[in-house]
């Protein structure tokens, strides 16, 4: 059947997709203009024309739950992008969390987080629209200071001089690295949880060191927000430090540091850092039975994943064994769960954008943590820990919630 | 050790559904002599189980009943039912056929019309489909609107066991998804799918029926015109791809999709939701493909050399193919071609006869 010789646009790559060559049905032509000019600019601006509009992602799109009258829709975005039909400065094109649920429904995989990615690209380093104050500052102090909040590099790691963590001596093949990432450098609530993890490595008698202040921000949210030439240098500070120090299994607190150092470092064959998420070391340490647990904490227990291990890794259920392990605790689940679940808002610069109150993501993610019955929400990043915090905090309903780190949980059972 | 003698036929045509019994028949009247090789215990195929066929609603089944039912008066065609191809060789006079049950056969042509297998929609993981009760797909639909069906034609909730009244249908289940390796549109289903949709609206006007879709092809004559009718009786059609569907604790099911024409998130209950979905290669396609020594096309489905001047001729000669074989058609479709395919296997036999 000659039908089977046809190579269908989408599959195509490049500039040379045109499913459409002649687009003077766009009435206006500055329209049309606009849409030449992305095209140009964008490398990934050509993925758009596979879209069929099925709908698909914006019935996936967790900003469709929100109590909005017009949510966020990419499939919505799509359309006008292709009709160049996008205002850049509109406070829409910075709503995107990357949770990724919409890449993952789309039938034709279209990889809308990059193209998210290549147009903030064209706002933030291009100046094609207007930056939202709170990301540009964000921007502005991680290019200068490696941290988003205009904190001095030094004190990253001053709150590790008081713990009481002695060091454990051992010849440095054995020894394993810590990234604890900006929020535990700077945030007293993500600083708690990093203390926990690194009391959890002692007590197994896990040999580590962290990168102390030479450590700069993974790069992951400024990437997200578009910023490609300061991600490009987080990259060679962090993996410049990694290899002088010898590193050869790092564990990372968050998410976010895992997948974007790495998938987007670029590791070279003979470079053989190996990057995990401290979670799987939780996990396995529970699996080996490593710790004596006790039936304290008690009452119910439920996880929310967050997106970047859940739909970006496929990381869903160590996280629910490391809970169902814990004697005293009942696990249930929320509506949306595993790579379904909801996001809390944080990724993709969300972390850096300032939402009022009764439109934020994290408030939908725990109306459906309190429909369990749930005294205990567990998650396994900082960014969900913090916007789930926030959102809760100050708010009668979701008082009887506890929301904390699984590490944390953990310790709260381990019996030293 | 001796074997016993081949048996002989001139054409042997793999596949006894709608499209194998058609050419049997068009070939005996062209007074070629046919064997047909059926997989399945009985013949007939998938239309026999259609008790309505769009879009006209006459009865699939007792089109295939007559054909078979002629098919059986007729001498100069045989059948063997439960049994398939196991190797081929070619020889002077055509192919020497061993099957399962080791016969040997000599045959002078082959016409592959072995059909398609629907999408197994526990691939589209989102829908629940063999997770919730309530969560059908097309054929069990239609089972259940089929009087000789095992609920007698009365479209029950299985949870439960009630009338469903409230019933969504989710087009393109397992089709235009290159996420699930389907990026071809099924053709047949937003028809199928529209025809159920009347039945169900004619046997109970209170019923509530909505079509999930993502374009509506309904190509074929007087299939726009069933379309047109299926909304005057009150079938909704919301475009937009349903994202998700959960289950409510009485078994109701919570569909989740965008309504893309007014930009905004529908939600709905529903009694019953049934998956319109798409059409696969037969699940032996590859095996056969194999076997034959022919290609296939990126879709799975079988690829004849030219499908302008030479459509039903594959790279092998005297190998011919028909039906749903070469990609997904109505059945309507299905009976030309089995007319088209005799025509061409006469004019092949004619050319090397002897």
């Amino acid at each position: 059947m000659a039908a089977s010789g046809i190579d269908y646009g989408w599959r195509l790559q490049g500039k040379t997709v045109r499913l459409c060559a002649d687009r003077s049905l766009m009435a206006d032509e500055s329209a049309h203009q606009m849409e030449k000019a992305l095209r140009q600019m964008s490398m990934e601006y050509y993925v758009l024309d596979r879209c069929m509009q099925c709908g698909i992602c914006s019935s996936a799109c967790p900003q469709g739950l929100l109590h909005d009258d017009a949510p966020f829709s990419p499939r919505n975005f799509i359309q006008r992008a292709r009709l160049g039909l996008l205002n850049l400065s509109e406070d829409e094109l910075w709503k995107c969390t990357h949770c990724g649920h919409c890449q993952m429904m789309c039938p034709y995989e279209i990889p809308f987080l990059e193209v998210m990615i290549s147009l903030r690209n064209l706002v933030v380093e291009q100046g094609a629209g207007h930056v939202p104050v709170s990301i540009r500052s964000a921007l502005a102090s991680i290019a200068s200071g490696g941290n988003p909040w205009k904190a001095d590099a030094a004190q990253r790691v001053a709150w590790l001089q008081g713990l009481d963590i002695p060091p454990v001596a051992c010849e440095p093949a054995r020894k394993v690295h810590l990234f604890l990432g900006c929020l535990a450098g700077y945030d007293p609530r993500a600083r708690r949880t990093a203390q926990t993890a690194m009391r959890l490595l002692h007590l197994a008698g896990v040999p580590f060191e962290v990168l102390a202040d030479e450590e700069v921000c993974c790069g992951d949210s400024v990437r997200r927000v578009g910023d490609l030439a300061t991600f490009a240098r987080l990259k060679q500070t962090n993996k410049r430090i990694m290899l002088s120090k010898g590193v050869h299994t790092i564990y990372t607190l968050s998410p976010h540091c895992y997948e974007s150092i790495q998938t987007l470092y670029g590791w070279e064959e003979n470079q053989t850092v190996r990057v995990m998420p401290f979670l799987k070391l939780l996990f396995q340490w529970m699996v080996d039975g490593v710790f004596a647990l006790t039936d304290a904490p008690r009452g119910r227990v439920t996880y929310h994943d967050p997106c970047f291990f859940s739909k970006h890794q496929g990381l869903v259920d160590e996280p629910r064994q490391i809970l169902k392990g814990l004697p005293g605790l009942e696990y249930v689940e929320m509506e949306h769960h595993g790579r379904k679940s909801l996001c809390c808002g944080g990724g993709g610069g969300g972390f850096w954008r300032d939402v009022a109150k009764g439109r934020r993501l994290a408030e939908v993610r725990l109306d459906e943590a309190l429909a369990t019955g749930a005294d205990y929400v567990a998650t396994s990043c900082p960014y969900c820990l913090a916007m789930l915090e926030d959102a809760s905090k100050g708010d009668e309903r979701y008082a009887k919630l506890e929301i904390l780190d699984i590490g944390e949980l953990v310790w709260k059972g381990v019996r030293p | 050790m001796s074997q016993a003698a081949a048996e002989k036929h001139t054409v042997m045509v793999v596949g006894g559904g709608v499209t194998g019994l058609g050419i049997a028949l068009a070939l005996d009247g062209l007074g070629i002599e046919t064997l047909i090789l059926e997989k399945g215990p009985s013949l007939g195929g998938k239309v026999k189980d259609y008790d309505k066929i769009f879009p006209d609603f006459v009865s699939g089944r007792d089109i295939v009943n007559e054909l078979i039912a002629r098919v059986e008066r007729v001498p100069r065609i045989s059948c063997r039912t439960g049994t398939v191809m196991a190797g081929l060789k070619e020889t002077d006079t055509g192919y020497a056929v061993s099957t399962n049950d080791h016969q040997r056969l000599e045959v002078g042509a082959i016409v592959l019309a072995s059909g398609f297998e629907v999408f197994d929609a526990r691939l589209q993981e989102e829908y629940g489909y063999g997770i919730y009760p309530n969560v059908i797909n097309g054929p069990e639909l239609e089972s259940y609107l089929d009087p000789h069906g095992p609920t007698g034609g009365r479209l029950l909730r299985p949870f439960d066991g009630k009338p469903a009244r409230r019933v969504a249908i989710i087009f393109c289940v397992g089709s235009r998804s290159k996420r699930l390796g389907n990026p071809y549109c099924s053709r047949i289903c937003c028809s199928y799918s529209t025809k159920q949709a009347i039945e169900i609206m004619e046997r109970d006007p209170g019923a509530g029926v909505t079509c999930f879709y993502m374009d509506i092809r309904t190509y074929g004559r007087g299939f726009e015109e069933m379309y047109q009718y299926a909304q005057n009786l009150g079938v909704k059609y919301i475009r937009g791809r349903v994202s998700e569907c959960s289950v409510l604790p009485e078994g109701d099911i919570q569909v989740r999709a965008e309504n893309t024409l007014l930009g905004k998130p529908v939600q709905g209950v529903f009694d019953l939701v049934s998956l319109s979905v798409g059409m696969m290669p037969c699940a032996d396609a590859a095996c056969l493909a194999d076997l034959l020594g022919i290609e296939r096309g990126k879709d799975g489905f079988f690829s004849g050399v030219d499908q302008y001047r030479a459509p039903h001729d594959t790279r092998r000669e005297g190998i011919f193919l028909a039906g749903s074989v070469t990609g997904l058609k109505p059945i309507h479709d299905c009976l030309n071609e089995a007319l088209s395919v005799a025509g061409r296997v006469a004019a092949y036999l004619n050319n090397h006869a002897g």
